[in-house]
């Protein structure tokens, strides 16, 4: 009564509330509450009794249900289109992607070479040389001279 | 789910075929509506059956309700023009300026411009449940009053609720439960006693 509940719950809930239950009672009675707390200069005795009197000879309304079924058809197909265009804009963009990419990454696959093969023997001179101002000394210790090592045996 | 949409969900309840659906639809909002008639409606007695001709006409053209507007909007509006009518079919003028507008009818609950229009049979039963509520409401552990007026007099959402008394809102919500059946429970004895007419 307090706008909530969740949306799975009501329908439950107004089945429950059904005439003359006590979930029908409390509905009635905590809408006087808060009646007479927000309106004390109007409170009136109820005339839902009088207003179900009258109604017993009035048929029963139905609507068209061609509102609803036709808002919920206008939300699904909205929702499916939606979905079907938002596949479509991923799709064509991996494709997009997929074809400017792959020609570079076979490019790339040939230039690589092992990296044996580009380091030259004199080379290993300077890095040791030099290896006190490598930046890399500080956090690694030890490792880096034995990345030097390693290189050894391919230079001689 | 807001209020409104509580409303819509009965309202299409109502649309199947559900008469109890506008019971709850009528017991929410027959003061309310009650006090907006009284407007144009001077004699208490009239206002009442003008309220209760007004529901009949809105359970009439529900089919025809789309869901555009609130329900209670269009309650209203249906409640403003039958009150209008009834004013010129007994050859009375309807008030010509009317201070509110039927979109903005939720917001004459805070107005304090309307005269008594209990009946006199009733007046005396009135005054007695308000000041039911009243007493209770004072009686109430503060935490449950604060929830309870928040909610009622305020307008406050749960979440809101919980923002201002810094709380979850599973305790908002029991806080409120509790509130209500505490001043509920001193009500029901006084309508069990009322005789003829059920509040």
């Amino acid at each position: 009564m307090d706008g909530e509940l969740f949306e799975d719950e009501a329908e439950g809930l107004f089945d429950r509330i059904g005439r003359g239950t006590d979930a029908h009672k409390d509905w009635e009675l905590y809408h006087l509450i808060g009646d007479a707390l927000r309106q004390p200069d109007h409170i009136h005795c109820d005339l839902s009794a009088r207003v179900r009197e009258q109604m017993r000879d009035e048929p029963t309304v139905l609507a068209p249900r061609s509102h609803t079924v036709k808002r919920k058809v206008r939300t699904v197909a909205l929702s499916a289109a939606a979905s079907l265009a938002a596949v479509g804009v991923v799709a064509w963009m991996s494709q997009q992607i997929g074809s400017e990419t792959l020609p570079q990454m076979a490019l790339q696959k040939n230039a690589i070479r092992p990296v044996s093969m580009q380091i030259q023997s004199r080379s290993n001179d300077y890095l040791m040389a030099h290896q006190e101002f490598s930046p890399s000394t500080d956090m690694n210790g030890g490792a880096s001279y034995i990345r030097m090592v390693s290189y050894g045996p391919e230079g001689k | 789910m807001a209020d409104r949409e509580v409303d819509q969900q009965l309202v299409e309840r109502v649309q199947r075929g559900d008469k109890h659906a506008f019971d709850l639809l009528v017991s929410k909002y027959q003061r309310k509506l009650g006090r907006l008639i009284s407007r144009f409606v001077k004699d208490p007695a009239e206002a009442e059956d003008v309220t209760q001709d007004a529901f009949i006409k809105a359970y009439r053209a529900l089919p025809g309700f789309r869901g555009e507007s609130a329900f209670y909007t269009w309650l209203y509006r249906i409640g403003i023009n039958t009150a209008k009518n009834h004013l010129l079919a007994n050859k009375r003028r309807p008030p010509t300026s009317t201070p509110f507008d039927s979109e903005d009818s939720e917001s004459f609950e805070e107005a304090s411009l309307l005269r008594e229009v209990t009946t006199p049979e009733n007046e005396l039963m009135s005054k007695q449940v308000v000041d039911v509520v009243q007493t209770s409401l004072q009686q109430l552990p503060e935490d449950l009053r604060s929830a309870l007026t928040l909610r009622e007099i305020e307008g406050l959402s749960y979440e809101e609720i919980a923002t201002v008394m810094n709380c979850p809102i599973g305790t908002v919500r029991s806080r409120i439960f509790r509130a209500r059946e505490a001043v509920a429970e001193n009500l029901r004895p006084l309508l069990e006693t009322s005789k003829g007419n059920r509040w």
